[in-house]
């Protein structure tokens, strides 16, 4: 199914200085949103649309594809902006989870035209070892990789499948060439792994 | 499915979150988010393993990408400055968010309506829905916040079995306090208890959520929350 494997995480990228402005500035933007501020829809698309679009490209594997889910995110992000002001916690989270979950939705009635070759060749590449600083993610993008490399392998390459590529189980199962059961259980001990490394 | 089994809630929304969970049972838990305690486990997810994909190196849209969102949500072209933009178009994407129509409106106009109220209720907030021409409430409230008047204008729409509720957002991120329950028609006056006056002192926003008939049974909001606006500080 995938056709390159991602990396694994690398080592912890230094915490970017930035990240807390990044933040603040992001949440301003949304709640001008909120206020139907169409230039702040413009700002938060110049600065979240290239890295919702990488994301939304590993997921759906097309370009035109995951350009047309791209609208459906931003509109989405116009509509419902108010609801980030009720559930707080970072913003690039949230839209990322907005962008994500759309092209999930995509991928289930798209998926048999999906994974031409000539066009998977083209995909946004994971950054590893620090050369980017997970894009202002910062203390927390160290404080998750760090536990991540904490993972069996096999936990950490069944993960970043489905999240990075919206593999399913059964995705997973067969680019692994586990059994099922195994790879689901190696999803869920990562999961609780990683939740308990990062509440440490 | 058990409701209210945190290990379970917190399984499943991981692996909602991390996108495993597919079909019918996506759909179900994506109607389960609307309760409190289960969006809250999924922010915590997607807060944990945002990071993952964000080591993805960026991707420019073309162009005909931003010009096509702001059709969609019906506004000007960006080239002009300045002037706010109407409500977004009904659109496939309403029909999806649901409910979910947000519109800050603060509340404008203050020196005339401290004229017209009495002395002690100055205006909070005005909520307009999206779309609405009316107001569907407008809020009052003393200077030490603990009398609030809320009064129903002709956009705010009885729903059968349904109460709407009002709830302060305190700044700190702070779960959502209950500030009662808002009128349909005419207006409510309600002294609020220090621990909710002290709450919407800590909030520069208040929502209104959609509850089942007398209000949320958990004490935190269940049902869509249809408004959030900005308070006006007094």
């Amino acid at each position: 199914m995938a056709p390159k494997a991602p990396q694994s995480a690398g080592r912890s990228p230094a915490p970017s200085p930035d990240s807390d402005r990044d933040d603040a500035e992001l949440t301003r933007l949304i709640a001008a949103c909120a206020t139907r501020d169409s230039r702040a829809l413009r700002q938060l698309y110049d600065r979240t649309a290239s890295q919702l679009l990488a994301c939304m490209m590993r997921i759906l594997k097309r370009r035109a594809l995951a350009e047309e889910a791209l609208q459906d995110v931003f509109v989405s992000i116009w509509q419902r902006a108010g609801q980030f002001e009720i559930r707080r916690g970072r913003p690039r989270a949230w839209l990322m989870s907005i962008a994500r979950y759309r092209a999930i939705d995509v991928l289930r009635s798209e998926r048999a035209e999906l994974y031409r070759e000539a066009e998977i060749e083209q995909l946004p590449q994971l950054v590893t070892e620090g050369a980017m600083d997970w894009a202002g993610a910062g203390r927390s993008a160290a404080a998750l990789a760090r536990c991540f490399e904490l993972l069996s392998a096999d936990q950490r390459r069944g993960i970043e499948l489905a999240f990075v590529e919206g593999a399913s189980h059964a995705d997973i199962a067969r680019v692994t060439r586990q059994p099922l059961g195994t790879v689901k259980s190696w999803i869920r001990r990562g999961l609780a792994s990683l939740r308990q490394c990062l509440e440490r | 499915m058990k409701h209210d089994d945190p290990k379970l809630i917190d399984a499943l929304a991981a692996e909602y979150v991390l996108g495993t969970l597919r079909g019918r049972a996506r759909r179900r838990f994506e109607r389960w988010r609307r309760e409190w305690h289960v969006e809250r486990r999924v922010q915590a997810w997607e807060d944990r393993l945002s990071g993952l994909a964000l080591r993805l190196t960026p991707m420019r849209p073309s162009p005909h990408v931003w010009s096509q969102i702001e059709k969609r949500i019906g506004a000007q072209p960006t080239a002009s400055s300045g002037t706010r933009t109407r409500p977004a178009r009904p659109s496939r994407w309403r029909a999806l968010a649901a409910s979910i129509a947000i519109l800050a409106v603060l509340a404008g106009g203050f020196a005339t309506w401290r004229l017209m109220q009495a002395p002690d209720f100055l205006p909070l907030v005005t909520i307009v829905g999206e779309g609405a021409t009316a107001p569907a409430w407008e809020i009052h409230g003393d200077a030490s916040l603990r009398h609030l008047r809320a009064v129903a204008g002709a956009g705010a729409t009885a729903q059968a079995g349904r109460s709407y509720e009002l709830w302060a957002l305190p700044d700190s991120g702070a779960a959502p306090v209950s500030l009662g329950l808002m009128p349909v028609t005419g207006q409510i006056d309600r002294e609020l208890t220090e621990a909710q006056a002290a709450a919407l002192q800590a909030s520069s926003r208040v929502a209104v959520s959609l509850e089942p008939e007398g209000g949320s049974p958990t004490g935190a909001p269940t049902g869509p929350v249809l408004f959030v606006a900005e308070r006006a500080r007094v």
